[in-house]
């Protein structure tokens, strides 16, 4: 499965104007626009007819977009946010197989309306609370949309489990270690994170969250996202792989070959050792840097071609 | 289940005289009377036949009484616990949900035998093998009596082979399954931090406090005490401090201005916090659970004062 390059998807409620209309110049990889938690009740009908136009101005900077619906209202919330141009649904608070089986169905139709290639949409089923976890396996395999799959943790989890976060140690385990589990027993992308102790609860971090992405991407994480435009940069940086370890897996490589064809299995290269694992160590880093790389191309080439065409709009 | 605050459950000998008279002192929310672990294969019946008496005295304080039975003696053990100031029996060693199920079957015919109400009688269930650990879901839904669960440490750890030490704790896996299922099927899970649930200790109430308040923050939001020093610490651990109350009261403040502007998503002044609908649905289960332990504590304080008058 080609891995797409999700290393930041800044959120935001899709009513707040002014979020959404910078949105495209935050150099997220994805933009997740929020008709969930972060829109009161008496704005969720506006939020729809808002969305369109946010998708719109979502992608000017090449970025994904995904849109968060709410579970109480399926049918509303996807039929203003299945369309050309949106690559995510996310459904939070998962709790059972059938609401996605019911989502993957919804959203089978309006592609089909909508000319939408088939199939095209993903679904992130996001597990929020304990329900969630003790269902997971049933979940992640409930619908082949469902290619990328979390473990439940934060704000909502903390809540149904009783406890109060920030508190310095890791209360997540046994959802990370279930999450990650069955997301590798499908072959599905696993995402979340390492544990790393913070006792502040902040969401605006950029130096924080640049340490969690390197942590990430150690233990073979390759995806981020928040609440705030000062951690996307810390996580597109953070999830790729330095040129100096980009070098390294180089050299790597090709001291594998070497060895590989004098009929050798195992050297070192300063001291640390060379075999066909860390072979493939190395082809992956080196897989997954050109990929951002090309991701980064991508999004600048949109960039510069949206602000070129605003600014002969405005001239 | 109807949300309730048991925060303490204190374990008495039905056959320690002092113990068990001064059971109701100690502001404990649950008292169970233990006919298991304290009392040798010998005295068995001597215990079961103090319960007549033992359950009042227990109860004198408004605490919930419960009777700890031996798996292999349940029947003779439920019937001699059940009676109308019972709130229920604690089980241990249920492997399967068949385990359970006899024991809801001899609850209900106790129930119907001596006019209590139908389905008053829970089942507290505490886990001491593998096979109940991994049978956790199956056995939660056995009886709609099963109000709470949680492991019988030094039961689990010679069922495993373990030699407790104080540097790790073995149950990690376990103590986080039994957090996740209990509360995903509404149930409490009970438990405390390593190293007190295999090796506890009884005189130092700030380390009790603080165990049991790392257990509530990983999802346990009850523990049993062995020894009366750990109701209070337990008690507070397991209440919402001043502190955070103020904390939340300004969350819901900020937050219905935010609605009020037609914004659902807003900073918290003065730090990198943000304050959404989760953010503030915990602010108000936080307060109402303080409401809920004030009043719980009201009423043991009010039932102390005219036992003690």
């Amino acid at each position: 499965m080609t891995r797409r390059v999700r290393r930041s998807g800044l959120m935001m409620p899709v009513n707040t104007e002014r979020f959404v209309n910078s949105s495209w110049l935050r150099h997220s990889d994805s933009l997740d626009y929020d008709l969930e938690d972060s829109v009161p009740q008496s704005e969720k009908d506006n939020a729809r007819a808002v969305l369109p136009n946010a998708i719109q101005i979502g992608q000017k900077g090449g970025a994904e977009v995904s849109v968060r619906i709410n579970v109480a209202y399926p049918e509303a919330d996807l039929e203003a946010a299945v369309r050309p141009g949106v690559s995510r649904i996310s459904h939070p608070k998962t709790e059972h197989a059938e609401q996605i089986r019911r989502v993957d169905a919804i959203i089978t139709r309006l592609e089909r309306e909508r000319g939408i290639r088939p199939g095209t949409i993903e679904v992130n089923a996001m597990i929020e609370t304990t329900l969630g976890v003790a269902n997971s396996y049933e979940i992640a395999s409930s619908s082949p949309r469902v290619r990328t799959f979390s473990p439940g943790t934060g704000y909502d989890m903390s809540m149904d489990m009783g406890l109060e976060m920030f508190v310095g140690f890791d209360q997540f385990f046994y959802n990370r270690g279930e999450g990650e589990l069955i997301a590798m027993a499908l072959g599905q992308n696993r995402a979340g994170g390492v544990y790393m102790s913070d006792t502040s609860g902040s969401v605006t971090d950029g130096d924080r969250t640049l340490e969690q992405a390197i942590a990430n991407r150690k233990a073979g994480f390759r995806s981020g996202g928040g609440l705030h435009p000062n951690v996307v940069q810390p996580q597109n940086i953070g999830l790729t792989p330095t040129p100096e370890e980009v070098d390294r897996a180089r050299r790597v490589l090709a001291l594998f070959d070497q060895i590989d064809a004098r009929g050798e299995v195992e050297t070192d290269l300063d001291g640390e050792a060379v075999d066909a694992y860390e072979a493939a160590r190395a082809r992956e880093l080196i897989e997954w840097a050109a990929a951002c790389a090309r991701r980064d191309a991508e999004k600048a080439a949109k960039r510069a071609a949206s602000l070129a065409a605003e600014e002969a709009a405005g001239g | 289940m109807d949300p309730f605050v048991r925060r303490s459950y204190l374990v008495v000998s039905p056959l320690n005289e002092d113990e068990l008279a001064a059971s109701w002192t100690h502001s404990a929310d649950a008292v169970i009377l233990d006919l298991a672990g304290p009392v040798p294969g010998a005295r068995k019946a001597e215990a079961r036949s103090t319960l007549a008496e033992a359950v009042p005295i227990a109860g004198k304080g408004a605490a919930e009484v419960f009777v700890r039975v031996n798996k292999d003696l349940l029947y003779a053990d439920v019937e001699a616990a059940a009676a109308p100031g019972l709130r229920g029996i604690v089980l241990g060693g249920a492997g399967c949900a068949e385990d359970v199920a006899r024991a809801d079957a001899m609850l209900g015919e106790m129930e119907a035998r001596k006019g209590i109400p139908e389905g008053h009688l829970q089942i507290v269930v505490l886990l001491e093998t593998a096979r109940g650990v991994w049978n956790i879901r199956e056995i939660i839904a056995a009886s709609a009596r099963v109000s709470a669960v949680g492991l019988d440490e030094p039961a689990l750890g010679r069922a495993l082979g373990i030699t407790p030490c104080e540097e790790f704790d073995p149950f990690e896996y376990a103590k986080g399954r039994v957090v996740i299922e209990t509360r995903a099927a509404k149930v409490q899970p009970v438990g405390v931090s390593h190293p007190y649930g295999l090796l506890p200790r009884f005189d130092d109430a700030d380390e009790i406090h603080r165990l049991a308040l790392r257990g509530k923050n990983l999802g346990f939001a009850a523990t049993i005490c062995p020894h009366p020093s750990w109701v209070e610490p337990v008690n507070r651990a397991q209440t919402p401090t001043e502190e955070r109350l103020d904390f939340y009261r300004e969350t819901r403040r900020l937050f219905a201005d935010a609605i009020a502007r037609g914004t659902a998503a807003i900073p918290y002044p003065g730090t990198g916090m943000m304050i959404d609908v989760p953010v503030d649905e915990r602010a108000r289960l936080t307060l109402e659970l303080w409401e809920r332990c004030a009043a719980r504590d009201a009423e043991k304080a009010e039932a102390v004062r005219q036992a003690s008058g």
